[in-house]
């Protein structure tokens, strides 16, 4: 079994809304899944991780949720991407994509430079 | 505004959390069922796949406390959770919270109380702008009535001159006055005052306007400020009082204004006026002589000075005062002006009583304390064991401590709550015994301020309760649970604080059963000193006719006359047997006092010169009054104007001046400067008959000197009824006041008391004082047996199993009695020297509050220590019964 990555704090946030804007309106499993997806399974989610990011998001007026049924026939919370919930993934992402590039930039063997 | 939003989500998450939770639990069941669909759909068996689901969920459990935290407010939440657990686990043992619930309920109330009136006379800023740079200056020199002797306009003008660390000095001369209205007339202490008192006391209008620098002097219009309490009480808060006319016997003032509610010092007054209203404050003789002294004088310190730099200038005014004026200063009175802060000129009476109820609280207090710590620790030891679980189960030792912390602050706050209401009723008898003391007695109030200390008290009360209880270490949790029982007794250290406790609650308890035995002795012995009266079925009256404003031997004639008719009338009522009239009342303090020449002894220098106090009588007053006659003769109707004058001394009179010889057919002359301004003249004047003593200033006074003259003889000043009755001399009132009503419409009718009330007057604090310390006295000595019984109850029953093994091997019953008994008597002897040893310093310290009783008081020591030791053994005694009574072979079994 291949070594699982914990997920790094407050990137979390920004998979779900990417997840979000990607799939639209989605329950917490689908959410987890397409995370574990999308990271070749080397990350996993528990439940104590994932849902407290839901609801904070849902707090700040990122994502909302409702009652709706899943593809099959059961009774899920949906959570969707609001207007803001975009914007602030555009500004995380850019965010990101500049730190990233940043952190790539000094981790990069000196004779390369 | 994010921020801003999801803490408002959070707050909002603390109310809608029932609702939340049943979608939380759905939420992650339905995760999990479709999670389990998923690994069936991979070909997993469905108790795999649930198992499967639930591994990689990481735990429901942990992931709902993990939503929960982010949902609500955590803190909050786990506190509300703390306050019910506190409130079912203090549900489940209702008798140690009702005992410990009460038992801070008696100590915080006490101390509610008693703080709150040491507050209002004591502490509380005073209400006047700048309240702390108001000064109050004292004249004393020594001898008799020395203590406080006013100033003269002359030697108010030196302190004015003289220092400059004042920025203003303001006269005050107490002075009364009847107000006529159209149906009656009532007596008003005013106070006359120079037009810059408001600005020196700092003290604003709430009506109209105060008094200024140009209301002085003789050609000023006379004017009235209303004090906000006469102002509340008579006009009822009329606002349409300013610029009204009242009459003040006979000369008619202007109200301008109505100050703010503030204390005056020395006594309360109803209202203020310039000096323009009374002839005698404007006259040569007022103004220009030394002696003269008829004012009080407060002073407002400059900016930039200190009380210190006020104290040096005023001691080198009075030097060079005293310098310059060698004649008319004796040097061996020592004249000399204190500078007071007013605030503590005004609480001055009230101190040593006040500060010792609140030591004798804050005792209480202690007891109370020291009681639930015992109680706690006791309790401690029984829930050992759920603490421990709990700790297992992985409440961290801070999660325990806040745990106890949160209980004991429902314990304490609870207390509190209830000491409220204890303290709410005793404000209000606290507030009477404190108006006796201090004028600002109707500022005793439970205010913010009160309440926050009540709230500190509870708080304090509560951390250093919560760390009485020990909280189980780390890796001895095992071995704890693993015993299964609940251990008993405790650790060493833990039964020494106990002892230590139970100790301390002894010594307390004992300091305040001193105190309380030496309060009441002092209350009997007030209660027993003779009036010098016989018989108390007196009805004083005072009735001034004396119009101030016209003194003069016309008018004076008719109020004779008119005392007489009024005499007469009385005399005829049914029920009555003697009546009497009089310049002062029986039991009453003299206003007018001079000194005194007497044949034999005359003033020798060196010494204070001899003072006696003036009085006047009717032929009828010793009789009525029920002063006894020692020698000579009564007044006569032969006494008259144009007669030979003649006086009747009391006893200490006749022993000051005439010690060993008889007095009768002796000479006296009133003496000193201050006659000139007075109806009395210096006249020789033989002495007719000796009366004995009555205790003129209240019942711990010491006996005045004290001279009567004829009614008849002399001049109308003050002037009042004594009526004797056979029975119930109160029920006269009514029928008395009509005839005096019918004879003098316009006249005042004063302090209507039966002598029995005017002795309670000065009975009645001192009873108060030595009921209240007295009932924390006893209720101390409860507490303490309860700790004393508690503590020994546990350490028998933590010994069970040892007394079985005594008793097994040969311990008789008795013996094991004996045996805590030791125990017990260790403690209580422990106690006894302490408190003992702390009572007879207290006692030193309240010695000011004592009469008649040595504050080492041998009997009240021995009486204590005999009630401690027989309560304490008693105390002791129920638990060395039930150690008797142990079966060896039970208590061998159950171990």
């Amino acid at each position: 079994m291949p070594e699982k990555l914990d997920v790094k704090q407050g990137t979390l946030a920004l998979m779900i809304l990417k997840t979000l804007e990607v799939l639209g309106p989605l329950h917490g499993y689908g959410v987890a899944r397409r995370i574990e997806e999308t990271s070749k399974n080397q990350l996993t989610l528990n439940y104590g991780t994932l849902y407290p990011a839901l609801l904070k998001l849902e707090q700040e007026g990122y994502v909302t949720a409702e009652w709706g049924q899943s593809d099959n026939n059961r009774r899920a919370k949906f959570y969707s991407l609001t207007a803001a919930g975009r914007k602030q993934l555009a500004r995380e992402t850019r965010d990101w994509v500049k730190t990233a590039d940043l952190i790539a930039a000094f981790l990069a063997p000196p004779q390369q430079a | 505004m994010k921020y801003g939003r999801a803490t408002f989500a959070r707050i909002a998450g603390v109310f809608t959390k029932d609702r939340a939770e049943d979608d939380l639990h759905e939420e992650l069941q339905a995760h999990l069922a479709m999670e389990t669909a998923e690994y069936i759909r991979r070909g997993m068996r469905p108790d795999v796949a649930r198992r499967q689901a639930l591994l990689a969920s990481g735990g429901l459990t942990g992931a709902a406390e993990s939503v929960r935290a982010q949902r609500g407010m955590p803190w909050l939440e786990s506190i509300a959770s703390d306050v019910r657990y506190a409130l079912r686990a203090l549900c489940r043992s209702p008798v140690f919270t009702a005992v410990v619930v009460t038992t801070l309920a008696l100590g915080i109330g006490a101390n509610t109380a008693i703080f709150s009136v040491v507050r209002a006379v004591l502490l509380k800023p005073l209400p006047h702008r700048n309240g702390e740079r108001l000064v109050y200056l004292r004249h004393s020199m020594d001898g008799p009535s020395g203590a406080n002797v006013l100033f003269s306009v002359p030697e108010v003008h030196d302190v004015r001159s003289g220092a400059p660390s004042f920025s203003g000095v303001a006269e005050y001369s107490p002075w009364f006055n009847t107000i006529h209205a159209d149906s009656d007339a009532i007596r008003v202490d005013v106070g006359l005052v120079t037009g810059n008192f408001f600005e020196v006391m700092g003290l604003a209008p709430v009506r109209g306007r105060l008094t200024r620098p140009s209301d002085d002097g003789p050609d000023a219009k006379p004017v009235m400020v209303l004090t906000h309490d006469f102002w509340m009480k008579r006009f009822h808060g009329d606002a349409g009082i300013v610029g009204r006319q009242l009459r003040l016997d006979g000369v008619s003032a202007t109200v301008i204004g109505v100050v703010q509610s503030a204390p005056f010092f020395p006594d309360r007054v109803d209202a203020l006026l310039n000096m323009v209203i009374s002839p005698h404050h404007l006259s040569a003789q007022m103004v220009e002589s030394r002696m003269h002294r008829m004012t009080e004088v407060v002073a407002r310190l400059a900016p930039d000075a200190s009380v210190e730099q006020a104290r040096h200038e005023v001691a080198e005014v009075t030097a060079r005062m005293l310098r310059d004026n060698r004649g008319l200063y004796n040097p061996t009175s020592h004249h000399r002006v204190t500078v007071i802060p007013f605030k503590e000129a005004i609480g001055e009476r009230a101190r040593l009583t006040l500060w010792l109820l609140m030591g004798a609280a804050a005792f209480v207090m202690i007891i109370s304390a020291a009681s639930v710590a015992n109680l706690t620790l006791m309790r401690g030891v029984h829930r050992e064991h759920e603490l421990v679980v709990r700790a297992a189960l992985g409440a961290g030792a801070m999660r325990l401590r806040r745990l106890l912390l949160v209980e004991n602050l429902v314990l304490t706050l609870a207390g509190a709550a209830m000491g409220l209401g204890l303290a709410f009723w005793g404000v209000r008898l606290l507030a009477s015994l404190a108006e006796r003391y201090s004028t600002r007695a109707n500022e005793i109030r439970l205010d913010g301020f009160v309440l926050g200390f009540t709230l500190g008290l509870s708080v304090v009360l509560a951390v250093l309760l919560s760390f009485v209880a020990s909280i189980p270490k780390d890796g001895t949790y095992t071995a704890v649970i693993s015993a299964g029982v609940r251990r008993m007794g405790g650790s060493i250290r833990k039964q020494r604080l106990q002892r230590a406790l139970v100790v301390a609650q002894i010594t307390v308890s004992v300091v305040l059963l001193a105190g309380a035995g030496l309060l009441t002795r002092t209350m009997i012995q007030i209660s027993e000193v003779s009036t010098g009266l016989k018989a108390e079925e007196v009805l004083t009256m005072e009735v001034p006719l004396l119009n101030p404003a016209r003194f003069d031997t016309a008018s004076d004639d008719r109020n004779k006359e008119r005392y007489d008719r009024m005499r007469r009338e009385i005399r005829a009522l049914p029920g009555v047997i003697e009546v009497g009239v009089g310049s002062t009342m029986p039991l009453r303090i003299t206003q007018l006092e001079f000194d005194v020449n007497a044949e034999v002894k005359t003033y020798t220098p060196g010494r204070p010169r001899p003072r006696a106090d003036w009085r006047t009588a009717s032929p009828e007053y010793f009789r009525a009054a029920g002063i006894p006659r020692l020698s000579g003769r009564d007044f006569s109707s032969a006494d008259r104007v144009g007669s030979g004058l003649v006086v009747i001394i009391n006893k200490t009179f006749a022993d000051m001046f005439f010690p060993g010889a008889d007095p009768i057919g002796k000479r006296m002359a009133w003496a000193g400067e201050v006659l000139r301004f007075t109806p009395v003249s210096g006249d020789w004047r033989t002495i007719v008959g000796v009366v004995g003593n009555t205790q003129d200033g209240g019942q711990d006074a010491a006996p005045r000197p004290v001279v009567f003259a004829p009614f008849a003889q002399s001049y109308a000043l003050l002037g009042g009824l004594v009526i004797r009755a056979g029975s119930d001399a109160a029920a006269l009132v009514p029928d008395a006041t009509r005839i005096i009503r019918r004879i003098a419409p316009d006249a005042a009718i004063d302090n209507v008391m039966t002598v029995a009330q005017i002795k309670e007057q000065s009975v009645s604090p001192r009873r108060l004082n030595a009921a209240l310390v007295s009932s924390f006295g006893i209720l101390a000595v409860i507490i303490a047996a309860v700790g004393i019984a508690g503590v020994l109850a546990f350490s028998v029953s933590a010994r069970t199993n040892e007394i079985g093994v005594r008793m097994s091997l040969g311990a008789d019953s008795g013996r094991v009695q004996r045996m805590i008994l030791k125990e017990g008597g260790a403690l209580l002897a422990i106690g006894l020297v302490c408190g003992v040893t702390s009572a007879y310093f207290a006692a030193r310290v309240i010695r000011g509050l004592l009469f008649g009783v040595a504050p080492h008081d041998p009997a009240t020591f021995i009486g204590v220590m005999v009630t401690m030791t027989v309560v304490g053994m008693g105390a002791c005694w129920i638990p060395a019964r039930r150690a008797a009574r142990i079966d060896p072979s039970a208590a061998m079994r159950s171990a």
